[in-house]
């Protein structure tokens, strides 16, 4: 439908008349508080959450709950829930792109671990080379 | 379709308090401006993600090298302050949305308002800012003084962290949580200053009577821009005040 009044503006060319503007969705005001509303409450949540331990999983959860906060921004605050495919795919390819970077640079670190771990670390110009922090002396 | 025959396409007011809008001359129609807009709007806000996300990347590979670096580096920090200033992002982020809608129902006294009150948001938000970096300053975590000072070779110190009240000395690298934390607030911040920047100069077009239901598209994209700055600081503020 849209098409198809683009079309028409394109061909009338003068802008009298049925002048084509872009069906825009306005959001209720009702829906945004819902949304200030849920966000306030989240935040609350991970100030919460942050006073217990879960070990490992501490990162996970507070990044999980982030995920939570920012996904609520991105689909109703910034509209993108309502825009139009092409806007989707540019933003949200963004995330996609950071997560490369994450994932090549986590696995350098996760790799660089299993290394300490093993308390040696292998380099083609010292035969055995102790990571310092793995040293008696702590690498003084 | 030749371009050089077509008059301007002109948006009509939509009452006596607004103007008309011309649409730009190499724009067919009102969609297509709107359109080639927004979709370069989105493209920069996506280089806005790849650049925070560098951060992000050096923020996540220094606390698995350094955990309880980190951990202790967000002890320093006042929490409270960060939620407060969380709580008030979110809600500049609501007048925003709501800012946007009333330009969009031409609504212009209800515009003003909210963003002005948006702009109120970041002056807060810079003030409680202020507050914290003073404090770091005056604990020695970050001496602005010495920020751009050189390595110290003789003492093989950084000149910006002497840390006098020594809270960071039973853990390796003390300086890097502070480090981390300066950079991504203060290109956070830098947002924010940009923002209201923004939001004032659209406040000045609101009050023209330029924007209405048949012309926001710079509201709209002000608007976005501030969204990406509280989805910034959604992130920062459990990975910096209340460190994983």
């Amino acid at each position: 439908m849209s098409e198809a009044n683009h079309a028409n503006a394109a061909a009338d060319g003068h802008g009298h008349g049925e002048l084509d503007m872009g069906h825009h969705h306005v959001s209720s005001s009702a829906m945004f508080m819902t949304v200030l509303i849920a966000l306030l409450f989240l935040t609350f949540v991970t100030v919460a959450v942050a006073q217990f331990d879960f070990g490992s999983a501490n990162m996970l959860i507070a990044m999980a709950i982030a995920a939570i906060k920012a996904s609520l921004v991105i689909a109703f605050f910034m509209h993108v829930k309502w825009d139009t495919a092409i806007n989707k795919i540019v933003f949200l390819s963004s995330f996609l792109f950071l997560s490369l970077l994450f994932v090549f640079t986590l696995a350098d670190l996760f790799t660089r671990r299993l290394d300490n771990e093993m308390h040696v670390m292998r380099s083609p110009v010292d035969k055995q080379w102790t990571h310092p922090s793995n040293l008696e002396d702590g690498g003084q | 379709m030749s371009h050089d025959d077509h008059h301007a396409v002109t948006i009509p007011a939509p009452g006596p308090e607004f103007v008309p809008h011309e649409v730009a001359h190499h724009f067919n129609t009102p969609v297509q401006e709107f359109q080639a807009g927004k979709l370069g709007f989105w493209l920069f806000l996506a280089t806005e993600i790849l650049l925070f996300g560098g951060l992000f990347a050096a923020y996540f590979y220094y606390h698995e090298m350094y955990p309880e670096t980190f951990v202790l580096g967000g002890k320093q920090l006042d929490w409270k302050l960060g939620a407060l200033n969380t709580s008030v992002l979110l809600l500049s982020s609501w007048t925003m949305a709501m800012g946007v809608r009333s330009a969009q129902t031409s609504q212009k006294k209800k515009t003003l308002v909210y963003l002005g009150l948006t702009v109120l948001g970041a002056v807060i938000f810079m003030c409680i800012k202020y507050v914290e970096y003073s404090a770091k300053n005056e604990h020695g975590l970050i001496e602005f003084g010495h920020l751009f000072d050189g390595y110290n070779e003789a003492t093989g110190q950084l000149p910006w962290f002497t840390d006098h009240d020594g809270v960071m000395a039973g853990v390796p690298h003390g300086h890097m949580f502070f480090a981390i934390y300066l950079t991504m607030t203060g290109i956070h911040g830098l947002h924010v200053v940009i923002g209201a920047g923004l939001i004032i100069w659209i406040m000045v077009g609101t009050a023209k009577g330029r924007f209405h239901s048949g012309y926001f598209m710079p509201v709209d994209l002000v608007g976005l821009y501030w969204h990406l700055v509280d989805l910034i600081w959604i992130f920062l503020f459990p990975l910096l005040y209340l460190v994983p």
